[in-house]
């Protein structure tokens, strides 16, 4: 075990290294998603305006909650497509070639691509502190059942994810076009997670798929216990959710490292997907 | 002519061999969801109706037809500025901008054959998206053939006067994810594509206002939006004017870039 | 319990598919890269893997180092079988190839070899101590502090080379590890190689670099589609070789009695003789044969009234021996 968390800690410090202080950082994961949630806002806001709105969606009336709502759904989607990045550039490990050094030495695959998504986690937890300074600037749309909902949140938001990047990490390294998932992965994911648009807008099917992504109810929870004044109870059927999730996530990402891997080895290939 | 033409027929063998599907998914895909959220919200939340706030700055209440446009446009742009911009920074990490600097082949035809065949090629891509906007549902209206004409040479013209001087800085500082994505969502707020510009605070207006594709979108809306009887003729004009100084700024500082990548190549 | 790597009829095919319609299927026989490979690398001595290309020398090193799973037969390593303990095995071995893959380009090098150190378990104050001494080994502690996007491909090289050796390895699987080097880096190397031998590391070791395998390898394995041809010491492996003493001559000028006369005496040794002329248009012949017959040649050239402008007599070397012996028509015979 201590040579498993020795694994996932070196994993980290190295994709830490490798990837913090590049200008994409700090462009990928906070100058694009204001932009766009800018443009997000000002492209809903004539539907918010008319009259039928606010009866439909309560939040529709006031532009500040409004804003608050799209910057949540931001929020997590920047969070959460951080480690769709991550887990492509480690499959540019297999073109590199290190992606052979890892296989040849006796760590736990497992402990690489957890490893490879915490560190993903950690260098964006700078992004958390701005959150919580524009939250602190406008406090008053803040709306939390008591303090300790702070911390379901971001477990809500922390776990899944961690979850989603060993996942996402063992499907990239081992497939053949990483950049068409990537693309597949980027807007499609916004869409049907209700990153934009409360989920009762969304159609039933678009619901349904939005539900195998975690995403979908890290942002139920979010928004719920930072800005709807949910508690626990009222978020049980989401937590028990997002908790099979992960547990179905990480018995995927265990699957599909070893078929992965066996799978290399019969055939000499790094791609199997 | 014999420059253009040739980079016209070479690109073209290149994308039929290779089309760059991933890209255009992606393009495809943004489009498509900008059109789909709109449309959800549209009818679950604004109830089929928008507020008076957008009438007033646009003249008119088809809203859906309003983003179908401007998601159609901003695909435009996105795609031409992909082709254009990159062309050049293409070849410099393909190694071939070496061989293509060593003819004695001037700039402004290159470009202009590129951009001949990303007219083509984004012409078809423009066409999947207005078709599939068509299938979820969006109605749109008849436009003017000449005034349609004229936004189309207004908006070639902003996309390949802003597309030359991005270039020669993507050559200049080797490096093109970065500069083409903030183009793009600083273009999707700033432009009027997916709502009129005067919702944006003033300093973000006199942003918008500096870039050519904010006075081709207001020939494109003159063209196609119902009801909004505008003038195309001044935003074509100024559309022209400020391409033009775009496209001299980037040839200007073209070559020096050029050099400069030559330098950095030489010393890797 | 036995030391050193033991290979058994040792096979590997990969899974061939072709499209057939509208899906691929697999082949009915695909070819096999190692077919009934039997070896053994013993600790404290550097074994020597030649071939031509295609051979199958990486796909060996590939199975033996557990990125590659055995279609047939079995690897032991002291002992331990590579399929059903590959964790324990990977311990024990580790990998360095020629190029400059496996290293990663953003750390610097205390940086690369920290990481691997981790991933390979070796205890912390272990580490911190084997980091500096392979620092040192390799000539990089100056440059230990600098991304290795910095570093020049000998440089790089040098840190592939520490990387391979990062967790004291048992064995060492050596796959081209000098190719491209530097002649003094790869003079260093060999030094390094011996030296770790002396230790009493076993070393695998493939090159391209006869001269190499001469100096360094006690056995050598010489394979050819996949199969073992032939082995033994460097010197034996070039004794076996047949028609390979290889005479050189070079006339002042053209004269057709001393051809008739050459070709006479080669049709008499059953030697192979190729005739041509030099850059400066002089008649050349080369005159091979299991027997060193430069007295025959130069007694039929005098005696014919020829002049000699030059004379070289090659013998046997590992090279010719790869050659003849991996020849797939004398594989056949």
């Amino acid at each position: 075990m201590s040579h498993a968390l020795r694994v996932v800690a070196a994993e980290a410090l190295k994709q830490h290294r490798r990837l913090f202080g590049q200008p994409l950082v700090l462009f990928s994961m906070l100058l694009w998603p204001l932009l766009t949630l800018a443009a997000t806002y000002y492209t809903v806001l004539p539907v918010m305006e008319s009259a039928a709105a606010p009866q439909r969606w309560p939040v529709a009336a006031d532009p500040r909650r409004l804003l608050a709502f799209l910057a949540a759904g931001a929020l997590a989607y920047t969070f959460f497509f951080s480690l769709v990045q991550s887990a492509w550039h480690f499959s540019f490990e297999r073109v590199s070639g290190t992606l052979e050094a890892l296989f040849l030495s006796p760590a736990s695959r497992m402990a690489l691509v957890i490893g490879n998504g915490a560190a993903a986690l950690t260098q964006n937890a700078w992004l958390f502190g701005c959150f919580a300074v524009a939250a602190a600037t406008a406090a008053d749309v803040l709306d939390v059942a008591h303090p300790g909902m702070y911390a379901v949140a971001a477990v809500a938001l922390l776990v899944p994810a961690v979850a989603w990047g060993a996942f996402l990490n063992s499907l990239l390294i081992f497939s053949r076009d990483s950049a068409f998932l990537y693309t597949l992965l980027d807007d499609p994911l916004w869409f049907v997670a209700g990153v934009r648009l409360p989920l009762f807008a969304l159609p039933v099917w678009i619901k349904a798929v939005g539900l195998a992504f975690p995403l979908t109810s890290s942002l139920v929870v979010l928004r719920g216990a930072l800005l709807d004044r949910a508690d626990l109870g009222d978020l049980a059927a989401p937590l028990g959710w997002l908790a099979l999730l992960t547990v179905g996530l990480f018995a995927g990402a265990s699957a599909l490292l070893r078929l992965g891997e066996a799978r290399v080895q019969r055939t000499g290939g790094l791609q199997v997907f | 002519m014999s420059v253009m033409g040739a980079t016209f027929v070479r690109n073209w063998r290149i994308t039929l061999r290779a089309y760059p599907w991933t890209y255009f998914v992606g393009t495809l895909a943004t489009g498509v969801l900008t059109i789909g959220v709109s449309m959800l919200a549209y009818r679950a939340i604004g109830g089929g109706r928008v507020g008076a706030s957008f009438t007033a700055a646009t003249g008119s209440a088809d809203y859906l037809g309003y983003v179908t446009i401007g998601a159609a446009a901003l695909t435009f742009a996105t795609r031409m500025v992909l082709w254009v911009a990159k062309a050049q920074i293409t070849e410099y990490r393909e190694g071939t901008l070496e061989s293509q600097l060593l003819t004695p082949a001037r700039r402004l035809p290159y470009l202009l054959g590129v951009t001949a065949q990303a007219l083509s090629t984004t012409a078809v891509e423009i066409t999947v998206l207005v078709a599939v906007a068509s299938a979820l549902g969006v109605r749109l209206s008849v436009p003017d053939p000449l005034t349609l004409l004229a936004a189309t040479v207004a908006a070639t013209v902003a996309v390949v006067g802003m597309s030359v001087p991005l270039s020669a800085l993507m050559l200049a500082a080797g490096e093109a994810h970065i500069t083409q994505n903030t183009l793009f969502t600083a273009m999707a707020l700033l432009c009027g594509f997916t709502f009129p510009t005067s919702y944006l605070p003033q300093a973000a207006r006199w942003l918008g206002e500096a870039l050519p594709v904010t006075w081709a979108l207001r020939v494109l809306r003159a063209a196609t939006l119902p009801g909004a009887d505008v003038d195309p003729w001044p935003a074509f004009a100024v559309c022209l004017v400020l391409g033009g100084v775009y496209l001299l700024l980037g040839l200007s500082i073209l070559k020096p870039a050029e050099r400069r990548a030559l330098h950095r190549s030489a010393r890797a | 319990m036995s030391t050193g790597i033991v290979t058994t009829d040792l096979r590997k095919t990969f899974p061939v598919r072709r499209w057939q319609g509208w899906r691929r299927r697999p082949v009915a026989a695909p070819v096999a890269a190692v077919d009934g490979l039997s070896l053994r690398i013993p600790p404290g001595q550097v074994t020597g893997l030649l071939g031509l290309n295609g051979a199958g020398k990486t796909t060996t090193i590939r199975i033996l180092s557990t990125l590659l799973r055995p279609t047939g037969g079995t690897v032991r390593v002291d002992g331990l079988d590579v399929v059903e303990h590959a964790r324990e095995v990977r311990r024990r071995i580790n990998v360095i190839s020629g190029g400059e893959r496996m290293v990663y380009d953003r750390l610097t090098a205390r940086e690369n070899l920290w990481y691997f150190g981790q991933l390979y378990d070796v205890p912390r104050a272990r580490l911190r101590v084997r980091i500096g001494e392979l620092l040192d080994l390799v000539g990089l502690t100056d440059a230990a502090q600098v991304p290795v996007e910095r570093y020049s491909r000998g440089m790089r090289q040098r840190l592939v080379i520490a990387r391979g050796l990062i967790n004291d390895p048992a064995y060492l699987l050596l796959d081209e590890p000098t190719l491209g080097l530097d002649a003094p880096i790869a003079h260093q190397l060999r030094a390094l190689i011996a030296q770790l031998a002396a230790d009493g590391v076993g070393v695998l070791l493939t090159s391209h670099y006869l001269a190499e395998v001469e100096q360094l390898c006690r056995h050598v394995y010489l394979i050819a589609r996949g199969s073992l041809v032939a082995q033994g010491s460097p010197a034996q492996l070039a004794g076996q070789t047949v028609r390979r003493h290889t005479v050189r001559l070079v006339l002042t000028v053209a004269d057709p009695a001393v051809t008739v006369a050459l070709r006479t005496l080669a049709a008499r040794h059953d030697a192979e003789l190729t005739v041509d002329v030099d850059d400066e248009g002089r008649p050349r012949f080369a005159l091979r044969h299991p027997e060193d017959l430069v007295g025959a040649v130069v007694t039929a050239v005098v005696q014919q009234g020829g002049t000699i402008a030059g004379l070289t007599v090659t013998p046997p070397t590992l090279e010719d021996a790869i050659l003849t012996l991996a020849d797939p028509a004398v594989v056949a015979r």
